[in-house]
This record gives structure tokens, C-alpha cells and sequence, in this order.
């Protein structure tokens, strides 16, 4: 695929708070592209910054290839979709949507009938059909959020920028929107860039996701080995899957606070510090009786609380070093388990399932 | 589970609380009671009053429509009127003309929202003199020997003093354009503060330069403060009689000079008569101005 979008060194900084720092990046035409990041990572700015509402500090931004820093937002041909939709409160939802065409400076459509077949085709794809003389107050969320996709796509940007456009909606309709985001883009071939907050909404929804630690891409890779090889301590903090002990490598084992962990077979990723991680689903919970294998590693812990979600069922032990501990089982073939509680338990993994950084 | 048990334990009943509004419209009571005793049954007694039968120096409750048939055929009382709604038209368009650039600046360009309120105020600091000041001050400005014209002649650009500017119609409209100008920006600027910014960048976004933006999004969405703005000022210059007795040298003679004319000869019921054409045309100007935008809708 070739390289729509490039950033080169890209740097923001407010007063004292270095929001971006050094970002490099080459983002694939006609692909969904998911950006993850906790609060506070830079990802709104980043976004901001493609956008053109706001300007970097250094770096360069190539759009096919052209330099288009200095160039204003409406010229980039890049559309925005804001997190509170921003749909102009006075107009119909076809107006909105028509807003584009009629209102641009460069190339306006003044050709009523143009204007009227291209938003009837937009309101068809994204699916609003019947709605088009309604106010955009007197629809739904999920609808309003529709409307904003149509009035960019309208357009005909080259590319999509989306401010965690499902923030707003309840968790159901998310879960819809999620798979028409993606087939919407599909049908009109361009790439999105979809910023947000949740781990399991990048992971679903991104060909590529990239993950943002702290003014910086983390890791930038498909979903797959996003998940299962995060590319630092950071990235497997974010993604809310993996227990993870600070410590140190010494003599083929790995010292945290709570014991010696064998390393497995594979090198450990290069990381600023050292860590241990190990996701919540491949941890086993046993009585303290019972036996390890040899390529197990076991440590003992406090049970504190459960929480069952259905298919799974998360519980949570205290550490000898007052840390929380989670184990993910699931629940496909097994009744969930009761443990007593302030019952002492033995957690046990493969040596070779932990991602061991250092 | 211990959580389960808590819960059976702690199902009670869910308290509804029945509403009374009956009781709550006690509380319109002290306002009601105040309204009607001085403002409704004074305007019910002004139009009574603008049917009594007035004689030079008497009045009699005997009821005549000789007064209203007075005020009709008079070219004073109707030349006084049409000169009311031409002055009111024209500081309505001048407010809004100095006040929306300055409410613009204020609401949309300064993101600042303690410094939004600095300016608001700055705007307010007129009113910390009394009314009779702020007219009178503009006569050592606007007069023959005043401050523009003596600045005027001394830069060369005019020989001789402009006298039109104190003592004329002009003169009445800068006072009054200067006075309320701050009741046109305050609701203006609110409701420009009130536009979200991501929506003007929405605008830009989608390729609309300023003026398209200004003209699509920013100027509908302002105009509830517009319309506001412009019944506030309405109200006040339709009832005006200070501004135009001090600045105008008695040239211009407003509905509410009129009123104090008349009030002043004891001739009460042309006054009434006065009166009651004055407030019709506010209610006919304010009905009118609440047309042109749905207030309940915008608010």
C-alpha cells in the first residue's frame, strides 16, 4: 500500500508540557487506522496538528508526498470529525451535510441539483435516508454521529481524521457503530485515522493500530501483535491485559518484588527499564498444594474480589507486596470458580507466555 | 455473595414525592400583588384617563374621544411620533452597527473567558456616572466651541466650526447610539460566547473562508442576542425624552417629551393619549422583534 500521510520529527509544545515529542510516522492509503493512547498521551493534539488547527513546533507533514504544514486546514483536503460532532445547531441534517459543498472557498458547488444528488448519495451511504429535513437536534447520537461522517465524506477528503468519535455514544450502539465505521469506510476507499481511548475499540476497529505513549508512537503494528508482543512496559500497561512487575535480569531470571521468574526461551524486547509482563488469561489459579511443572513459574497471593462479565470472569489477588494481581478464565467450558475470600492461592503461568523486557 | 444480601436487605420502598404546585404559586403572590397595584391598574387608569374631558385647566371624568381626535389631527402630536419611530430606527441600526463588530471581538475572538468578562465590564463603566451626566458631557464635546470642533479646526481640516453636530437630531442620535450601544454588545457577545469554537472549526474545515463562516454559522446563531439586544434598546429609546430635551435645544420633540410637555400643563389627558399610543408601538416593535427569532427555541 502506498503512503498517503508522512509526519517527520513532529514537535508540539505547550508552555511548559511537551505534548508531542518526535513523531515519525507513514500512514497506508484506503485503511483503518486506529491511534490508541491514554489521556493526556498527545493524541488530540496529533490529531489537531494533521488537521492544521494547530501548528507543530518542528517537523514536516507530507500529504501525497507534499509538504503541507503551512497550508490552511480547508486546503489539506483532510476531513475532520469532531468528538461532540460540532454540527452547526441551526441547519437540517441535509444542510449540514450540504454545508461542504456549497460554503468552500476553493471549487464551490453552485449547481443545486449537484449539491442535492451528492448529499442524497452520502445520506444513502452512511445510512440517515428519510431523516434529511430533520433538525440535527431532534435526532439520536448515533444518528448525529452519522451526520458528522456524511458532511465530511461529502467532501471527498483524501483521507479522515476521527476525534474518538464513539465517546459519546452508549455502549451499545458503540459495539454497532464500530463495524458500520468500518464499512462505511470500506465503501468510500479512504483512510481513516480513528483516535480513542479504548483499547478493545483500537484493536477491533484498526487494519494498523498505532499506540502513543506519552508524545511518542509506541508501537505501530496490526492488531494481532499489538496484542500479543506489545512493543514496551507502556504499551501492555494500556492495553489493560497484562500484570506487569517491575525488577531486574540477573543470572537467567528476572527479580521483581515479589520472587525469581525463570526467563522462557525468547530474547527479551529492548525497553528503557526492565519488566516483567504476563497477560491475565494465561495465569492459572490452583490450590497451594499443588504441584508445578518444570517450565511453570508460581507465586502465591491473596484472593480479594471477583468480577464476572459472562464469557469471562476476572479475579483479583493481592500480592505480598501489596500489589493487585488479575487472572482473566474464561468461561466457555468451565463453571467459574469460587474462592474463599482472604483464601491464599497459588498463580501459576508457562515460563514461555510472559514477555519479559529489559 | 455478601453484595447480593445487602441489596434484598435494602429494598425499601422508593419515596415518591408528590408535587404541589399549588403551593409553589404562593410564591408568585408579592410579585403579582406589586404588578398589579403599580403597573397594570396604572395602565388600565392611563387609558381611562385618555378619555376624560380635559379643559384648559380642569379635568372631568366624563368620558370623550375629543383628546384621541386631538392627538390625530395634530401635526405636532404625529410629526412627534413619526420623529420617534425615524430617531428609534436609527439608533436601533447604529447600535447594531457599533455594538455586533465590538460583541464579535469580545465573545468570539477573546478565549480568554476572564478577560471576556473584564471587557463586559469596561462596557458598563459609563453607567457608574448618572444619566443626566452622560448626556450632558456630550455638550462641551459636540458643541460649536466644543472638543471635536475645536480638534477639527486645529488639524485644518475644517475653517469653520460644524454646528449641525450639538443642538440637532444628530446630536440626540450619538447620545443615544452612546448610551445604549452596551445593552446591543451584552447579549450579543453572550450568545457569540455561547458558539462552540469546534464548530467554527467544523465550518473551516469543510473549506468556508471567514466571511461564509460568519455569514452561514456565526450571524444565525448570534441573532437570538441580536434580537434581544435589539428590544432592550428598543424599549429605552422609544420611551426617551432626556437625551433629545438636553442635547436637542427643543428642536427634536420625541413621544416622551410630549408626555412631560403635557404632564407639565397639567393637561393629563393628552398625556394619557400620548401614552397609550407609546406603549402600543413598544408592544407592536417588541412583538414584532420576537417574529424574527424563536426565542423559547434559542434560549
Amino acid at each position: 500500500m502506498s503512503t498517503v500521510l508522512q509526519l517527520k520529527n513532529i514537535t508540539k509544545t505547550y508552555g511548559d508540557m511537551r505534548a508531542l515529542s518526535g513523531i515519525d510516522l507513514a500512514l497506508p492509503g484506503d485503511a483503518y487506522i486506529s491511534l490508541l493512547g491514554p489521556s493526556g498521551s498527545g493524541k488530540t493534539t496529533l490529531l489537531r496538528v494533521i488537521a492544521g488547527f494547530e501548528h507543530p513546533d518542528g517537523g514536516a507533514i507530507l500529504f501525497d508526498g507534499k509538504r503541507i504544514d503551512t497550508v490552511a486546514p480547508h486546503q489539506r483536503g483532510i476531513g475532520f470529525v469532531f468528538q461532540n460532532f460540532a454540527l452547526f445547531p441551526h441547519l437540517s441534517v441535509a444542510q449540514n451535510i450540504a454545508f461542504g459543498l456549497e460554503n468552500r472557498d476553493v471549487d464551490p458547488v453552485t449547481d443545486r441539483r449537484v449539491v442535492d444528488a451528492r448529499v442524497r448519495d452520502i445520506i444513502s451511504l452512511v445510512g440517515l435516508s428519510g431523516l434529511e429535513g430533520r433538525a440535527v437536534t431532534q435526532i439520536s447520537g448515533g444518528q448525529r454521529q452519522r451526520v458528522a461522517l456524511a458532511r465530511t465524506l461529502v467532501t471527498e477528503p483524501r483521507m479522515v481524521l476521527l476525534d474518538e468519535p464513539l465517546g459519546a455514544l452508549d455502549a451499545n450502539l458503540r459495539a454497532r457503530m464500530r463495524a458500520e465505521l468500518r464499512a462505511i469506510r470500506e465503501r468510500c476507499g479512504v483512510t481513516f485515522l480513528h483516535v480513542t481511548g479504548s483499547e478493545a475499540e483500537a484493536l477491533a476497529m484498526g487494519d494498523t493500530v498505532l499506540v502513543l505513549e506519552s508524545g511518542r508512537i509506541a508501537q505501530s503494528a496490526d492488531s494481532d501483535t499489538v496484542y500479543n508482543r506489545p512493543a514496551s512496559p507502556a504499551v501492555a500497561r494500556f492495553l489493560n491485559c497484562y500484570n506487569l512487575f517491575q525488577g531486574r535480569i540477573e543470572g537467567g531470571a528476572f527479580v521483581g518484588g515479589v520472587g525469581r521468574f525463570g526467563l522462557g526461551s525468547a530474547a527479551p524486547t529492548r525497553a528503557a527499564s526492565p519488566a516483567y509482563a504476563i497477560r491475565y488469561d494465561r495465569v492459572s489459579v490452583r490450590p497451594r498444594e499443588a504441584a508445578i511443572a518444570e517450565d511453570e513459574i508460581r507465586i502465591e497471593a491473596n484472593f480479594v474480589a471477583s468480577e464476572y462479565s459472562g464469557a469471562a470472569v476476572n479475579s483479583f489477588f493481592a500480592l505480598d507486596d501489596g500489589r493487585v494481581f488479575e487472572v482473566e478464565s474464561h468461561l466457555s467450558h468451565a463453571a467459574p470458580e469460587t474462592y474463599a475470600e482472604q483464601g491464599r492461592y497459588a498463580l501459576v503461568w508457562k515460563r514461555e507466555d510472559a514477555l519479559v523486557y529489559a | 455473595m455478601s453484595m447480593m444480601a445487602v441489596a434484598e436487605q435494602t429494598e425499601t420502598e422508593p419515596v415518591v414525592e408528590k408535587k404541589s404546585p399549588g403551593k409553589a404559586l404562593w410564591l408568585l403572590a408579592p410579585g403579582v400583588i406589586w404588578m398589579s397595584l403599580f403597573l397594570v391598574l396604572p395602565m388600565l387608569m392611563m387609558v381611562y384617563v385618555s378619555f376624560w374631558t380635559q379643559t384648559t385647566f380642569t379635568i372631568e371624568p366624563t368620558l370623550t374621544l375629543k383628546s384621541w381626535v386631538t392627538f390625530f389631527t395634530s401635526d405636532t402630536y404625529l410629526g412627534a411620533l413619526w420623529t420617534t419611530v425615524r430617531i428609534w430606527l436609527i439608533v436601533l441600526v447604529a447600535t447594531v452597527l457599533v455594538g455586533y463588530p465590538a460583541a464579535l471581538f469580545v465573545g468570539l475572538f477573546v478565549k480568554n473567558k476572564a478577560l471576556q468578562t473584564v471587557l463586559l465590564v469596561l462596557c458598563v463603566i459609563p453607567f457608574w456616572t448618572s444619566f443626566l451626566i452622560r448626556v450632558l458631557a456630550w455638550r462641551p464635546m459636540l458643541g460649536k466651541e466644543g472638543a471635536i470642533n475645536m480638534i477639527l479646526m486645529n488639524l485644518g481640516i475644517t475653517d469653520a466650526p460644524i454646528e449641525v453636530l450639538l443642538f440637532s437630531e444628530l446630536s440626540v442620535i450619538i447620545g443615544m447610539t452612546q448610551i445604549y450601544c452596551v445593552f446591543m454588545v451584552g447579549p450579543i457577545a453572550f450568545m457569540l460566547g455561547r458558539i462552540d469554537t469546534s464548530i467554527i472549526e467544523a465550518a473551516q474545515d469543510l473549506g468556508a473562508g471567514f466571511w461564509r463562516i460568519f455569514r452561514t454559522i456565526i450571524l444565525p446563531l448570534s441573532m437570538p442576542g441580536v434580537v434581544v439586544g435589539a428590544i432592550f434598546v428598543s424599549v429605552m429609546v422609544l420611551g426617551e425624552f432626556a437625551t433629545s430635551a438636553a442635547l436637542s435645544g427643543r428642536k427634536v420633540n420625541l413621544l416622551g417629551n410630549i408626555i412631560v410637555t403635557q404632564v407639565g400643563s397639567l393637561k393629563w389627558a393628552f398625556a394619557a393619549v400620548a401614552g397609550v399610543v407609546l406603549t402600543i408601538l413598544m408592544g407592536a416593535v417588541v412583538a414584532a422583534l420576537l417574529r424574527v427569532v424563536d426565542l423559547r427555541k434559542e434560549l
